[in-house]
């Protein structure tokens, strides 16, 4: 029988203690490890593929809960102990960021495929000086499964339709930054400064009993559609894009009257982090026009990047400069991210008990 | 002083725990609900002014709607949590073999570590608008996305918790009573049925009172529960919690809430405990 004694037993551990730590440190020298906040789904899958054609830098994923807006109070518990390298938001998060002043500035130095990003959609802070580096183009609308749908939908009144009893997931209150009442409220002659007529149009759905499910999250939404519980809502594309991968699903992107409203998904890069350089190289790497193609097919988000082709099952994202005028509404994020609180607390007050 | 009186130094780490642990973060959410907040920032800035704002807001219909939801939903699988529990608890404590009893014991432990995530989860997929008992529902008139249906699947929810933890708790009571005290009112011509009432049950008061209050407070602070039974439709003040720091930001409102909500969870525990000790003091 073999004995072994303490001391061979204490110098195998030593040994195995050593070669793993070896092993490990010289990863850790020879790459630098990134902590990345993303969306879950498509979009980290896409984002996967993308670091997994570069070896300059490793990443560890870390998937937003809830909203996009759901990350700033674990960043401000930490503040300035910054524990992510960049996060993935949008217009709304971005904002919040930029009031917290977290963010470090970008260039075409920093991140030179900036240079093929229309100018105009990326964030600016007061200064004018560019804070997030945009990859893709988004929408928000309203959409639903063709398969299961009792009525075609085609305008806003057909939500009201009684064969929809139960069968609208609708967004929320932290969801969608609440864009879901302003296309209510667009549509019955207000807009983001003027909500009250989106308020009614929101209690009068509430009472309708069509609303079976309130989507906290994004899988909600996709779980909802897919499971056959609800037929249709008011979402993003990527959850979208998730549902129509089994499902016939017809969004209302260019249907007069049903607003669309298009974000720019990003990256923000965080201060007091030791991987700058690195964050802003990987950056730089996916939003070239190869990785944002990659990006598109798989994330469900339209390239930004002008050398870049968005791939044939987003051209519903694609409007001419009429098209754009004619269905794309552009709403003053800051007024919109500043009533939050409110509108949430408007939800409480009057929608949560009718539903 | 008496030394009888003198705290035992070996209670100090335990004091010091709790300092560390509870009494600061529960001051520090006092002060934050005092705090000033304006829209738009995450939380409320550093030396904001103090205000009453936070709790003057409180004071309207809608959150009285939902601290009685959460509070009636919370009575409610409570109490039948406890009523489940008591057959249950007696039945282990006083029919099993040891053998038995042992293993329902162990069963009972077992539901405890199940996580709440799978409970529910579960519940959804077998009770929930596309579950196999979906249709069999529909057919006999119940809608699985009505608010009444809703609400019994999230007191579900909660009794899927408080009915093991019950039993668990009501099981030490009914061992520590003296069987033979019911033994010898049935001796004395009392029916078994009056005599389990009129003894065993006043004697066991206090675990049963421990019982609904682990159940009522396990209940009213249910998170993960409402947020997923409840559709997004029925909501606790947990949730709305929760949507005020991780959501919107708003950490003055959301530790006022908590405040409140701490504050009457704490009075109707006291409340109820003082009433069950004066009742049956003797």
């Amino acid at each position: 029988m073999t004995s072994l004694t303490r001391r061979q037993a204490l110098q195998t551990a030593a040994a195995t203690f050593a070669a793993t730590s070896i092993g490990f440190m010289s990863r850790a020298a020879g790459v630098p490890e990134l902590t990345a906040v993303e969306w879950g789904g498509g979009v980290v899958d896409a984002m996967k593929l993308i670091a997994a054609k570069q070896d300059k830098v490793t990443v560890n994923w870390v998937l937003h809960q809830g909203g996009s807006g759901a990350i700033l109070p674990k960043i401000k518990a930490t503040w300035p102990a910054a524990e992510y390298d960049y996060v993935a938001g949008w217009e709304g998060s971005f904002n919040g960021m930029l009031k917290e002043d977290w963010l470090v500035p970008v260039t075409v130095d920093m991140v030179p495929n900036l240079a093929d990003i229309p100018e105009k959609i990326i964030v600016k802070n007061a200064k004018g000086q560019w804070m997030a580096v945009p990859r893709a183009v988004g929408g928000i609308y309203f959409a639903y499964r063709a398969d299961t749908s009792p009525i075609e939908i085609k305008s806003i009144e057909d939500l009201f339709d009684p064969s929809l009893k139960g069968k609208l997931c609708w967004p929320g209150p932290t969801q969608s930054m609440m864009l879901q009442i302003v296309a209510l409220a667009l549509h019955a002659g207000g807009d983001e400064n003027n909500m009250d007529p989106g308020w009614a149009l929101m209690k009068k759905l509430a009472e309708s009993g069509n609303i079976g499910r309130i989507a906290v999250t994004d899988t909600d939404f996709t779980t909802s559609l897919t499971s056959g519980e609800t037929v249709g809502g008011f979402y993003s594309e990527p959850q979208l894009t998730s549902v129509a991968a089994a499902f016939p699903v017809t969004r209302l992107t260019k249907t007069e009257g049903m607003p669309v409203f298009l974000y720019q998904s990003g990256f923000a890069v965080f201060q007091n982090r030791p991987n700058l350089q690195a964050t802003l190289g990987f950056i730089n790497f996916a939003i070239s026009p190869e990785m944002s193609e990659i990006y598109a097919a798989t994330a469900g988000e339209a390239p930004l990047n002008v050398k870049a082709k968005t791939p044939d099952n987003l051209k519903h994202l694609a409007f001419t400069p009429e098209e754009f005028d004619k269905f794309v509404y552009v709403p003053d994020f800051n007024v919109v991210l500043t009533n939050q609180d409110a509108w949430a607390k408007r939800w409480e007050d009057e929608i949560a008990p009718l539903i | 002083m008496d030394s009888k009186r003198r705290p035992n130094p070996l209670f100090l780490p335990a004091a010091g725990l709790f300092l560390l642990l509870f009494v600061l973060p529960m001051a520090g959410l006092v002060v934050e609900s005092l705090r000033t907040y304006v829209p738009g920032r995450i939380g409320s800035a550093e030396g904001a002014p103090f205000t009453a704002a936070n709790y003057a807001e409180l004071v309207k219909p809608s959150f009285a709607v939902f601290f009685f939801q959460t509070l009636r939903l919370s009575l409610a699988a409570a109490l039948v949590g406890v009523f489940c529990a008591l057959p249950l608890a007696h039945w282990t404590a006083r029919k099993l073999s040891p053998r038995w009893r042992t293993l329902a014991i162990g069963f009972f432990v077992t539901l405890m570590f199940l996580s709440v995530l799978v409970r529910t989860y579960a519940l959804e997929l077998t009770f929930g608008a596309v579950g196999p008992l979906g249709p069999a529902l529909r057919a006999i008139g119940i809608s699985t996305n009505s608010r009444g249906y809703i609400e019994i699947l999230v007191a579900a929810g909660l009794l899927h918790y408080i009915i093991p933890m019950s039993t668990l708790t009501l099981l030490a009571t009914f061992q520590n009573v003296d069987p033979r005290l019911t033994d010898a009112a049935q001796v004395l011509g009392a029916p078994a049925w009056k005599a389990h009432l009129t003894i065993t049950l006043p004697l066991c008061i206090r675990g049963i009172l421990a019982a609904f209050l682990f159940g009522f407070t396990f209940s009213i602070s249910a998170f993960v529960i409402p947020m997923i039974l409840g559709k997004g439709r029925v909501l606790f003040i947990s949730n709305l919690i929760y949507t005020r720091f991780s959501e919107i930001a708003n950490y003055p409102s959301g530790a006022a809430i908590s405040v409140v909500l701490f504050v009457l969870a704490m009075l109707l525990v006291y409340v109820m405990t003082h009433l069950v000790n004066k009742r049956w003091a003797q």
